[in-house]
């Protein structure tokens, strides 16, 4: 009988004949039939899951199926998927998100050309394809090979708007970045192939976790540090907001489910070599918690809702990286499960909601989103409530709650990760509503001022009726699931084999305030106009027209006291002065921390500086190294040549050709012309002859 | 072993067949190509049939025959996997070439001629163990490859075929003196490589020889700094001369790298290996770099030749399973990655006037197919896993890993410096806004073709590795222990 695993390989296949029809496009497709194969290959995969999942719930959960097996030397790679819990799990999930932005898409990008929207979904599709196979894969090669599968495919799908300048340069800075991150996870998993002599994930994992102390060691860290990159984590965070240049469906789909969750996804398949070294699991903790806190800091002042929803991206993978420090990876795949359904609810209903917006996606145009797109927006509510975590009644605070938890009960270290933890869930918070609360202010007038026959004013009024089912029941189902799927946060976490973790009661009742204290803030951020002045003003540096009193008391006088006292500043007040303090800083929290500066200082610059240099364009010569050489046989040939370039064999002759000349010239002396000389000669030689003659006869 | 003529008829189908060729112009329009054609494919079937015909196990066909008996010289033709598949790939390109210069009607009856000469020289190159004739096939293969650039190459095309020329005879004489050495150090005169790998030769001898070895392979290879010349030739020289150069030169320098120094000079190469894989290192960073700096797009594939087969030093010198596997494949893939983007920008200058990077763009607009068939080779190029030039350099840092963590980390970087150049390359050329050079009319059949088939070489060699992987083990395991020959 044929093993029902045998249906894994036909789970990413869907997309990757969508892709291949798409990409190869042989039939000439027209609008219509490149939609319906996206759609095909979008949805499918979900619906091969399904029966898998049947299994896998069923108590079957470990099934291997070779794909094929490579024999060279004495090495033996087998290829292979693989289910077991962990795979399901988040292979369901990546169908599902994947299934609901291709949907979304067919809608969202219907303005596009016929040849840009094959071009968008067969990349989209392949992109889902590679997801799948790196969920699925049960080797180390098809592992790698979905991974950077993926990462060609932000490449692409980055910079989909291949006239726009940023778009480019933020797919080529996506692809740089997690290319350079993905070395240190190809050596990694190339010493585990040497280490273990098998690539096969379920005889590796064992395999790894009896390796000696160092070469342990160095691979733990090896895959840490390629999933740092990958989920975009402090300090190889400044990728992912710039991705966003990307079209919204994309960063949905790249910025939720995968892609940067490949990252945590990865430390939570290899956690068993990971885990094992504490020194790896406390840097994984500190990048984790550090990250979440940071992004989520940097997310509070964004003035651009997608970029926003990045930094909480980075800040939410944080979590996850942070509970598999923790030890906990169960909890991570949890929060990866919650993150997906709520990341990429976001995303979709905030594109909704500002897609043909004169304002981009900058946070005003968020503004009247209740009245324009009433569906979308309570999907966005849904959505910041579950990312805020609101207790109870969303599934945002039962991973979370399980994150924070772990942490809780690692000890007296725990704790300190706990508080800082905590303290970012608030923040979470404030950003995750800020966009809820400006949606509440009326609508910047310029925006109903679009005359009407204009180009926009129609696509604004195209886009004002309801949106079709393709947007609608995306953003239903999604938040359904982030409101509801907190009832399946606890079963999966026993499904991959762990126990809850549950903190005491006074912890947990913090944690549920939080998300009560964020909203306060996220209302003093948007309805403050020193506040929402101060984070609109460190983007445009425009002075705000007036500083609300109380908060210019009570928050900003604090902080620039702070600053005064840590920085030994003894001079007197300045207004100016106090004012660009504030959102000088405020300006570093929103960029990111300036990391892209400092990359650019570090790296790039040099890096541009070298190769300019190399190639002849600093003073230098063209290719150095290469006519060094070159040079070097020119002057050699001179030193040898030069010697001989006069030539002393030519002397030799030339000087006895001259010597000839001058002897031709003594005898052309003796040809005087005159009668008398010759007959002297005659005489001469007549006389020498015969003494000759009589010499001869001497005897 | 009968005394089969088909590794002989693999060298001389081309060379006639080039000289068919040379006259054909004159019995009807394109004879000549279509003869060119007709002979390289017969060559080709002639090569599939030896390999189905089954060999002794070390090698699949062998041939030997007196040539000149009282110089000691041989013919000893012996074709193992490694040959076979460079073989595929010099018939492969061969083909390809004719195509690509299909429009060229300058002298076609000579170009053509030229085309099967370089494949025939360079058939003999991947065939013989007889050293002398080995040598021969050596030096001639410059001839036909100086004509193509410079008769049919832009530019400044008789500079850069003189420096091809002057590069490659002046480093020929180190392997010729070498050879002759070899041949007359021995009780008989006697170039058999078989024969002289027996000798015991006292260890200092051994490492003057393989300078010499080496000097004519690692320029042909190249690498730095003897590279001075491939730029400037693959530059000059007309498509079907760059595919030929990237394809089919370069492989000869690593084929006589991976074939006869572990095998003449065990010792030597022990010795001398260390600092290969430092030549190596520094140029598969050193080659990437300056692609990342060149503004001609020809250029910039150059140096990526130059980054790779860098790394195929590397892998030959690490003398490791894994390494030598590694270069092997990587030694194939790159000959067919690399044609095919000679063959992209080839088409791209046809249509446009221009390989400036700063003029070119917005393929993807204007020419779809254009843009697809550049992302597939860029995949490549970077080594995107699923191609074989990913498998090849997966294995080489593998072998590194063993040998030293260090030259590892170094390719690792080179693959990372590898996405720089090859996304620049993209963003400006299918990226972007056409700049001067306007709508680009898309690829047509007859350069289809050729692009499918090398798309489809190093798609199915990444994803079914076996293939090439198998037919490399005999060579790699001879590299490894030196054995004797039958």
């Amino acid at each position: 009988m044929l093993s029902p695993y045998l249906l894994l390989l036909l789970v990413p296949s869907p997309p990757l004949a969508a892709f291949l029809m798409l990409g190869l496009d042989p039939f000439f497709l027209r609008r219509r039939a490149v939609q319906v194969l996206a759609l095909l290959g979008g949805v499918a995969p979900f619906f091969v899951m399904l029966p898998l999942a049947a299994v896998c719930f069923g108590g079957e959960c470990h099934g291997v199926v070779p794909v094929f097996t490579l024999a060279f030397g004495q090495s033996e790679v087998a290829l292979a998927l693989l289910l077991d819990p962990m795979s399901t799990l988040v292979g369901l999930t990546v169908a599902a998100v994947g299934a609901m932005v291709i949907t979304y898409a067919i809608d969202y990008m219907s303005d596009a050309g016929v040849a840009d929207l094959r071009r968008f979904f067969a990349l989209m599709n392949l992109f889902l394809a590679a997801m799948l196979t790196m969920v699925l894969a049960g080797d180390t090669i098809t592992f790698f090979f979905g991974w950077e599968l993926m990462g060609l495919c932000s490449f692409f799908l980055i910079a989909y708007n291949t006239g726009l300048p940023q778009a480019v340069a933020a797919g080529r800075k996506a692809f740089i970045i997690t290319r350079f991150a993905d070395a240190f996870l190809l050596a990694g998993l190339l010493l585990l192939f040497l280490e273990a002599n098998s690539v096969r994930l379920d005889v590796l994992i064992p395999a790894g976790a009896t390796m000696t102390e160092d070469r342990h060691l160095v691979i733990a860290l090896l895959l840490l540090a390629g999933a740092l990159g990958k989920s975009a984590q402090v300090p190889f965070h400044t990728w992912l907001p710039s991705a966003m240049a990307g079209p919204t469906p994309v960063s949905a789909l790249l910025h939720s489910a995968t892609m940067v969750a490949a990252g945590a996804f990865m430390l939570a398949r290899f956690s068993p070599i990971v885990m094992s070294e504490p020194l790896v699991q406390a840097i994984a903790a500190a990048f984790g918690v550090g990250t979440a806190a940071f992004g989520a800091l940097s997310a509070i002042f964004q003035t651009d809702v997608k970029r926003l929803l990045a930094y909480s991206s980075i800040s939410q993978i944080g979590f996850m990286v942070l509970a598999v420090g923790l030890g906990a990876p169960e909890v991570a795949i949890g929060h990866f499960v919650v993150h997906a359904m709520f990341k990429s609810l976001l995303f979709l209903a905030a594109g909704d909601i500002t897609h043909g917006s004169d304002l981009g996606t900058s946070m005003k145009a968020m503004r009247g989103a209740a009245r324009r797109r009433p569906v979308a927006y309570v999907a966005y509510v849904a959505g910041a409530a579950s990312l805020a975590g609101v207790p109870f009644i969303t599934a945002g605070w039962w991973s979370k709650e399980a994150v924070l938890s772990a942490a809780w009960n690692t000890g007296p270290f725990g704790i300190a990760i706990w508080a800082l933890a905590f303290l970012t869930a608030i923040c979470t918070a404030v950003y995750a509503f800020r966009p809820v609360l400006e949606a509440l202010l009326p609508e910047p007038e310029h925006r109903s001022r679009a005359p009407h026959g204009h180009p926009l004013a129609l696509n604004l009024h195209h886009r004002a009726r309801i949106g079709s089912g393709f947007i609608t029941v995306p953003l239903v189902v999604l938040a359904t699931g982030s409101m509801l799927g907190g009832v399946m946060v606890a079963p999966i976490i026993s499904f991959l084999g762990a126990e809850v973790p549950h903190a005491p009661h006074l912890p947990a009742l913090l944690a549920a305030m939080a998300p009560f204290a964020g909203l306060i803030g996220a209302a003093a951020l948007t309805f403050v106009p020193s506040l929402a002045a101060a984070v609109e003003g460190a983007h445009d540096m425009r002075r705000p027209t007036r500083l609300d009193h109380k908060f210019q008391i009570w928050v900003i006088e604090p902080y620039i006291r702070l600053i005064r006292w840590l920085s030994r500043d003894r001079r007197p007040r300045d207004a100016d002065l106090d004012f660009e303090r504030q959102v000088r800083l405020i300006r570093w929290l929103s960029r990111g921390a300036r990391m892209d500066g400092v990359y650019q200082a570090l790296v790039v610059r040099p890096f541009v500086n070298l190769v300019r240099w190399l190639s002849g364009h600093r003073g230098g010569g063209v290719d150095p190294v290469g006519s060094a050489p070159v040079a070097l046989a020119l002057r050699l040939t001179q030193a040898v040549v030069g010697p001989l370039a006069h030539d002393r064999f030519d002397r030799f002759w030339m000087r006895s050709a001259n010597r000839l000349v001058r002897i031709w010239v003594m005898a052309r002396a003796i040809q005087t012309g005159r009668s008398r000389d010759y007959a002297l000669g005659l005489a001469l030689g007549t006389a020498a002859l015969l003494v000759i003659a009589w010499g001869t006869t001497w005897n | 072993m009968g005394y089969d003529m088909e590794l002989t008829a693999l060298i001389l189908l081309p060379f006639f067949g080039g000289i068919a060729a040379l006259f054909a112009g004159r019995f009807g329009r394109d004879a000549e190509r279509w003869v060119s054609i007709a002979a390289l494919a017969l060559a080709l079937v002639i090569l599939i049939l030896a390999f189905l015909t089954p060999g002794d196990g070390r090698w699949i066909a062998f041939e030997r025959f007196d040539w000149a008996p009282s110089l000691g010289m041989q013919v000893i033709l012996a074709m193992d996997g490694l040959s076979g598949a460079l073989l595929v790939v010099s018939l492969a390109l061969g083909i390809v070439s004719v195509i690509v210069s299909w429009k060229i009607t300058e002298h076609s009856g000579l170009l053509n001629a030229a085309l099967l000469w370089t494949v025939a020289a360079s058939n003999g190159v991947f065939l013989s163990f007889d050293l002398l004739v080995f040598a021969f096939f050596w030096e001639l293969m410059l001839v036909p490859a100086f004509l193509l650039i410079s008769v049919w190459g832009h530019g400044d095309r008789e500079a850069a075929a003189l420096k091809f020329l002057v590069f490659n005879a002046v480093a020929g004489l180190g392997l010729l003196a070498a050879v002759f050495y070899l041949g007359a150090s021995g009780e008989v005169v006697t170039f058999d490589a078989f024969e002289v790998a027996e000798r015991d030769i006292p260890h200092g001898v051994q490492v003057l020889l393989l300078l010499g070895f080496a000097a004519a392979f690692l320029v042909k290879l190249p690498v730095p700094p003897l590279h001075a010349w491939l730029p400037d030739a693959h530059t000059q020289a007309p498509t079907a001369g760059s595919i030929l150069l990237a394809g089919l030169l370069l492989k000869t320098g690593a084929y006589g790298l991976f074939r006869f120094p572990p095998m003449l000079f065990p010792e030597g190469f022990a010795t001398l290996a260390p600092w290969g894989m430092v030549l190596g290192a520094f140029g598969s960073i050193y080659g990437a770099l300056l692609a990342c700096g060149q503004t001609d797009a020809k250029r910039l594939v150059a140096y990526t030749s130059v980054a790779h087969m860098s790394i195929v030093l590397m892998g030959i010198c690490g003398g490791v399973y894994f390494s030598l596997m590694g270069a092997g494949v990587e030694m194939v893939a790159h000959a067919f990655s690399a044609s095919a983007l000679f063959l992209l920008i080839g088409a791209l200058y046809d249509r446009t006037g221009t390989r400036d990077l700063r003029e070119l763009g917005g393929l993807q607009q204007s020419a779809p197919r254009f843009a697809a068939a550049f992302a597939v080779f860029f995949s490549a190029a970077l080594a995107m896993p699923g191609t074989a030039n990913f498998l090849g350099e997966a294995l080489v840092i593998t072998g590194m890993f063993q040998v030293n963590w260090i030259f590892a980390s170094i390719t690792l970087i080179s693959l990372v410096v590898s996405v720089v150049y090859a996304t620049r390359l993209f963003k400006r050329v299918v990226f972007g806004k056409a700049r001067r050079s306007g709508v680009v009319e898309d690829l047509t059949a007859r350069e289809m073709g050729p692009i499918v088939l090398l798309a489809i070489a190093t798609l199915l060699f990444g994803m079914l590795p076996q293939l090439l992987m198998g037919a490399l083990e005999g060579a790699v395991t001879a590299a490894l222990a030196p054995v004797a020959g039958p």
